[in-house]
């Protein structure tokens, strides 16, 4: 390809990257040390917001609440995920169908699916989780407080984000379930391996790269939670349930209290936070690429 | 081959339901201008051709008014735009649009809540003078003046009010004769009401208020301030009420009200509410008028023929109502680049007579004058206007109600005390009129 073809077919992506990336970035960068009112140019207040974010215990409680929902729900969809993938990688003709039907619940619009997934547990629209599960144990799980008691809630906030993610893990799992050599499997069965030592020392080693891709996927997707919380932890705030997006958004965008100087450096801290979760996962991927 | 050949099919049907979703949801999305009023909107046709922008959510008693713009007025060189959305949506693109010297919108729907505090920034275009200019052509004396007020800020009329929404209690008929029961018209009355509806064994929860945490509990805190005769500051000293007697009795009197909630009441808004109503499992609601229509509607709930309404209750015998009154209105941003006049055409068609005659039962007008027989909450809407309690118009009202949201949650769940809750407040409070 000559030199001109390059920047031809390069240059709109460039464009595109730096327009939609590098100049918000930037933005956010230089809002994060001035005082912002929307539509005039900020005043320079130095590390101002940073303290402020810093000393906030609401950041530390969203930072708290949002790395321990990634764990939890990455680790949950990482184990199911590769079951469940499992499963249909044995399914003959019905896999599409299958595979098409679980697909939903990652196609929907999150914050329509978390209006459904509420009503499931809210009395006021049938509530009928509370309904079976009474049916089930006779009266005895009773009507627990799902929006108003912080564990509860935490498990319906959870729930809801392994509902819509766990496809994803299932999916990329399945790929890299394809692409395990029957050679190996069939050696491995062979010398009398057993079916979990099978996928111990053979298949998970085989698709390494393939969890490392959905564990970075996962973190990154996770800790920017947001929409799932509006109908589902309404009172999020006084339960400690804010996510890092939500703590953001009430901080720089709700009615009569828009810092959007202060939520640009809360911004900051999470890029920063997220480049070290993801830290491990990028290094594993790079060495996987040069190996 | 055979299984790829399914997995084809399935992409394509996949395709093929989002497809047809994406084009129902463009498809519904200006349907309400079709089947709505028309009226007269006579303005001198501009020489060129001319879209204007309306931001107003969407609700059964704004859509008469913003439908009636879109189908009146878009005719010869001007076409109306109005694109669905919903409050929290309209509370962003507001703050959006007025930021800088240009805006997306043309005009914007505005209450009385914001309208102190957009106009002491010069947000909003005054419209006195648009006002007197077109006020016989479009009978615009009728309009409330009381409502023109809320909707002043310093002496200047900044929106021109559509309809007013105010703090008014439904309750089931049936269940208050069952157990020979008046309307409250205290709180003493409310919680004696409300106990007896419980004893009775009808319901566990009778009560049923949009106490939200992030929201809607704010307008519950300073109705029963207000009721008891003291706004969130003293205009003339400037110095917040947060720590004063009123301020912890509104809050013993609304905790007092806990008992027969639900116990997650704090997450309810006002949908959820009248959820609740539909669904047989509170008798007494109190929520803003332009909700009431909706639960007199057989589509909506088997119990429609089963609400009565009235005025909301005084928290103390003697006092005034736990009331607020918000007024709806249209106002033009300052940084629009059409002619006023044209605008304010535009926004007098759409409060016409005709058109808020077409409004009833959905919405309140603030046209007086307007036979509200067909409307089953008018009267009690009308009782609760007159005993609500003044509006605090003030620019410093959005951002100590938004500072102060979340402590006045803790404090009725019980997470903070009433004198370390109302500290918190007085504090905040302060910190904000020292930014003003």
């Amino acid at each position: 390809m000559k030199r001109r073809e390059f920047w031809l077919l390069v240059t709109p992506s460039v464009i595109v990257m730096f327009g939609f990336m590098l100049v918000p970035l930037y933005r956010t960068l230089r809002w994060s040390f001035q005082k912002v009112d929307y539509g005039s140019p900020g005043a320079e207040v130095g590390l101002t917001n940073y303290i402020g974010a810093l000393t906030d215990p609401r950041l530390g409680r969203a930072v708290l609440f949002t790395v321990g929902l990634t764990v939890v729900v990455t680790a949950f969809c990482l184990v199911f995920g590769y079951i469940l993938a499992t499963l249909i990688n044995q399914l003959g003709r019905m896999r599409p169908i299958v595979l098409g039907i679980l697909l939903i619940s990652y196609v929907l619009p999150h914050v329509v699916g978390a209006v459904a997934f509420s009503w499931l547990f809210d009395s006021n629209f049938g509530g009928i989780v509370n309904f079976l599960a009474n049916q089930l144990t006779g009266g005895a799980f009773g009507e627990p407080l799902w929006f108003t008691d912080p564990w509860p809630n935490r498990v319906i906030v959870a729930a809801n984000v392994v509902w819509f993610m766990l496809p994803f893990a299932m999916l990329m799992i399945l790929a890299g379930l394809q692409g395990v050599s029957a050679e190996t499997l069939e050696a491995a069965e062979i010398d009398g391996a057993s079916s979990l030592q099978r996928h111990l020392h053979v298949i998970i080693p085989s698709i390494r790269g393939v969890l490392g891709f959905v564990l970075l996927i996962f973190t990154m997707d996770v800790i920017r939670i947001f929409d799932s919380l509006i109908p589902l932890s309404p009172q999020a705030v006084g339960l400690g349930n804010e996510s890092i997006m939500l703590y953001i958004y009430n901080v720089a965008f709700r009615e009569g209290a828009v810092n959007l100087g202060l939520g640009s450096a809360i911004s900051v801290l999470t890029i920063v936070l997220i480049l070290i979760l993801l830290y491990p996962s990028i290094r594993g991927i790079v060495k996987e690429a040069r190996a | 081959m055979h299984v790829s050949r399914s997995f084809r099919l399935l992409a394509a049907g996949l395709l093929s339901v989002s497809l047809i979703g994406l084009s129902a949801c463009g498809a519904g999305s200006r349907t309400g201008a079709e089947t709505a009023t028309k009226v007269a909107c006579d303005f001198v046709n501009p020489a060129e051709p001319t879209t204007i922008n309306v931001l107003a959510y969407n609700s059964s008693a704004v859509d008469p008014y913003s439908n009636t713009m879109v189908s009146s007025c878009t005719h010869d060189n001007v076409t109306v735009k109005h694109d669905p959305i919903d409050f929290g949506g309209q509370v962003q693109k507001t703050t959006a649009t007025l930021a800088g010297d240009t805006g997306s919108y043309d005009v914007i729907e505005t209450y009385s809540f914001v309208v102190p505090d957009l106009a002491s920034r010069e947000k909003l275009v005054p419209l006195d003078d648009l006002f007197a200019k077109y006020k016989d052509a479009y009978q615009l004396d009728d309009i409330d003046e009381s409502l023109r007020k809320a909707m002043s800020y310093d002496g200047k009329l900044y929106g021109l009010p559509m309809q007013t929404q105010v703090l008014t209690m439904v309750y089931r008929k049936d269940l208050f004769e069952k157990n020979g029961l008046q309307p409250p018209t205290t709180f003493d009355e409310l919680r004696e009401a409300s106990k007896k509806l419980q004893d009775s064994g009808d319901m566990k929860y009778p009560l049923a208020l949009p106490w939200l945490a992030s929201g809607d509990i704010s307008t519950a805190y300073k109705a029963a301030l207000n009721s008891l005769g003291k706004d969130f500051v003293d205009a003339t000293t400037k110095t917040p009420n947060f720590t004063s007697e009123e301020s912890v009795q509104a809050f013993e009197e609304l905790k007092s009200l806990l008992p027969f909630m639900d116990p997650q009441v704090t997450t309810f808004d006002q949908p959820k509410v009248q959820q609740q109503l539909y669904n047989g499992s509170a008798a007494i609601g109190i929520m803003f008028s332009g909700r009431m229509n909706d639960l007199v509607q057989q589509k909506n709930t088997k119990l429609y023929d089963k609400f009565a309404f009235a005025a909301p209750p005084a928290v103390e015998d003697g006092g005034k109502q736990y009331g607020a009154l918000s007024v709806d209105g249209w106002s033009i941003p300052f940084n629009t680049k059409i002619d006023h006049d044209l605008l304010f055409q535009l926004l007098a068609a759409s409060v016409s007579e005709d058109a808020s005659k077409a409004s009833i039962p959905a919405a309140y007008p603030a046209r007086k004058g307007l036979d509200q027989t067909a409307s089953p909450y008018a009267a009690a809407a009308k009782a609760a206007i007159d005993g609500a309690p003044p509006a605090e118009a003030q620019p410093w009202v959005p951002p100590i109600t938004a500072a102060n949201t979340e402590i006045i949650a803790q404090v009725i769940t019980g997470k903070q005390s009433v004198e370390d809750g109302t500290k918190a407040m007085q504090a905040a409070a302060e910190t904000v009129l020292s930014e003003q």
